[in-house]
């Protein structure tokens, strides 16, 4: 379902389905989920949409611009670092336009959103919550559904760490696709309470895309944060 | 004829000719400024934040009125230094004269910087809840919950109690739901769970609670505790309630009536006495 797709198009997949018809005026945008049909205009007749995953903050509705992944513990020894895979929930974007001028039509997913506070309720933040389980290779999922982080930790204290926690800023997630979603991760971890966090710009394996971005829609004036500084803590 | 009475001095050496330049020139300055704002707004209306461009736009709107006074200011051939000696005298003239101006002036500094609320927080000030609209010098508006626009002062909102229900980004609230001492407590609680653990805006962290609080007179307590991000705190507790009441009835576990059981003990006998009738009722 991935990619560019001209109109008029239908696409099928997983229980949801994408229909794009002309009239004089207009184009007709319809897509039928499970619990769900979303039927849109379109001012023009001629051209295409771009579908590809998109950052998973904006389900039901956008209230916080963080991930908050939730894993097995690991055990990071001083002065070294792991990777790992991850897999995240995937926010499916419909896209109009071309360069950097384009629009977001319509998101959907087939993941059940949850939102998770990181920190105090009074200076954490609201964070979409990911559990998630902990592989040694790629692992396999259904593209719509789930995409795969891979994730370096790096310890750079001088104390054994138990890492369970990884929190990203929505505005700095790069996502690539090919055969899925997917996005590579870094992590620096200073002690038990402190750790940095930042989403590689380089795609994670050979001949994927980038994904178009939500967040670039907003045309924001506000910098995006290459970084995120996890305050609260890098484990339970 | 008119030029010269024009250019004729009425206070000191400032002629009517000099307050109408400097009239024309503060105009001038104004719709400066307004033009700049409406740009403003159609440049970064879409990619700033409505609330921080409104304060961005009045610093710059300020700014430009205060460089169009300074620059008409020698149409008056005044000194600064003068200016500064006459405003603090007026200053100190008016602060006796309109005490309650200077108070609510002052409170209004002390609200702006100790930022208790900002535009669009949730909050109740003494007996007043709604939406913070505006923080202004002197006063505070309020839009609430019915709509209605209510100022208040900014010494009564310095001197009341504030509170603010959004200022921290998550929130807990509670329900208490009885249930008949017939029902199993146990799978009313897991069918609870469930439905919190589905709902995307009760939060993962903080948990909810969900426990048997009391042995009551008419049922079982339930106590259910949830935490939710303050933006959509009410939409989900308004949710929740309704649901967990819809899947307890599904699961036939029945939330009773305030009810009194009466045993009667074995033997006894009830008489009911009638009073006699009246003589109209026959």
């Amino acid at each position: 379902m991935f990619g560019r797709h001209s109109i008029p198009f239908r696409l099928e997949d997983s229980g949801i389905s994408i229909e794009t018809r002309r009239n004089e005026k207009f184009t007709i945008y319809e897509r039928i989920s499970p619990y769900e049909r979303v039927e849109k205009r379109l001012g023009f007749t001629e051209g295409f949409l771009t579908i590809n995953p998109v950052e998973p903050v904006n389900l039901p509705q956008e209230i916080t611009g963080a991930v908050e992944f939730h894993f097995t513990p690991i055990a990071v020894m001083p002065l070294s670092e792991v990777e790992v895979f991850l897999t995240f929930p995937v926010e499916t974007g419909v896209f109009s336009g071309t360069g950097d001028n384009f629009t977001l039509i319509d998101v959907f997913s087939l993941a059940q959103p949850k939102y998770s506070l990181y920190g105090s309720p009074e200076r954490g933040i609201i964070t979409r919550h990911v559990e998630t389980g902990v592989s040694n290779d790629v692992p396999t999922v259904n593209p719509l559904e789930e995409g795969v982080l891979s994730l370096r930790i790096r310890n750079a204290g001088r104390d054994w760490v138990w890492v369970s926690r990884a929190v990203f800023e929505s505005s700095s997630l790069r996502i690539f696709y090919g055969p899925h979603a997917a996005m590579s991760a870094e992590m620096v971890v200073y002690s038990r309470l402190l750790g940095e966090t930042w989403v590689s710009k380089t795609p994670p394996a050979k001949g994927m895309q980038e994904a178009l971005r939500v967040y670039q829609t907003r045309r924001s004036l506000i910098p995006e944060k290459p970084s995120y500084l996890m305050e609260y803590g890098v484990g339970d | 004829m008119v030029f010269d009475s024009l250019s004729s001095p009425i206070i000191g050496t400032v002629t009517p000719l000099d307050i109408l330049v400097f009239g024309i020139a503060v105009l001038v300055t104004v719709i400066i400024a307004r033009i700049v704002a409406i740009y403003l707004k159609k440049a970064l209306g879409d990619r700033v934040d409505p609330t921080e461009l409104d304060k961005l736009v009045k610093v710059i709107q300020a700014v430009i009125v205060i460089i169009g006074v300074y620059a008409a200011l020698p149409s008056f051939d005044i000194q600064l230094a003068d200016m500064l000696v006459v405003g603090g005298t007026l200053g100190l003239v008016a602060a006796f004269a309109s005490q309650r101006i200077v108070s609510n002036l002052g409170s209004g500094l002390f609200v702006i910087a100790e930022r208790p609320m900002k535009p669009g927080d949730n909050v109740a000030i003494g007996s007043v809840s709604g939406t913070v609209e505006q923080i202004q010098v002197l006063s505070t508006i309020i839009k609430t919950y019915e709509g209605v626009y209510v100022r208040v002062p900014n010494e009564k909102v310095f001197n009341s109690e504030i509170i603010n229900y959004v200022a921290n980004v998550a929130r807990r609230f509670e329900y208490t739901i009885g249930i008949s001492y017939g029902s199993d407590a146990e799978a009313a609680i897991r069918i609870i769970e469930s439905l919190l653990k589905a709902h995307p805006f009760v939060l993962a962290h903080p948990a909810p609670s969900v426990f048997v609080e009391e042995l009551a007179d008419s049922s079982v307590k339930i106590r259910v505790f949830i935490w939710a991000p303050s933006r959509v705190w009410w939409s989900v507790r308004t949710e929740m309630l309704w649901e967990i009441k819809k899947a307890l009835d599904e699961a036939g576990i029945e939330i009773p009536f305030p009810q009194r059981v009466v045993t009667i003990a074995e033997g006894a006998r009830v008489e009911v006495a009638h009073a006699p009738a009246e003589e109209g009722d026959r």
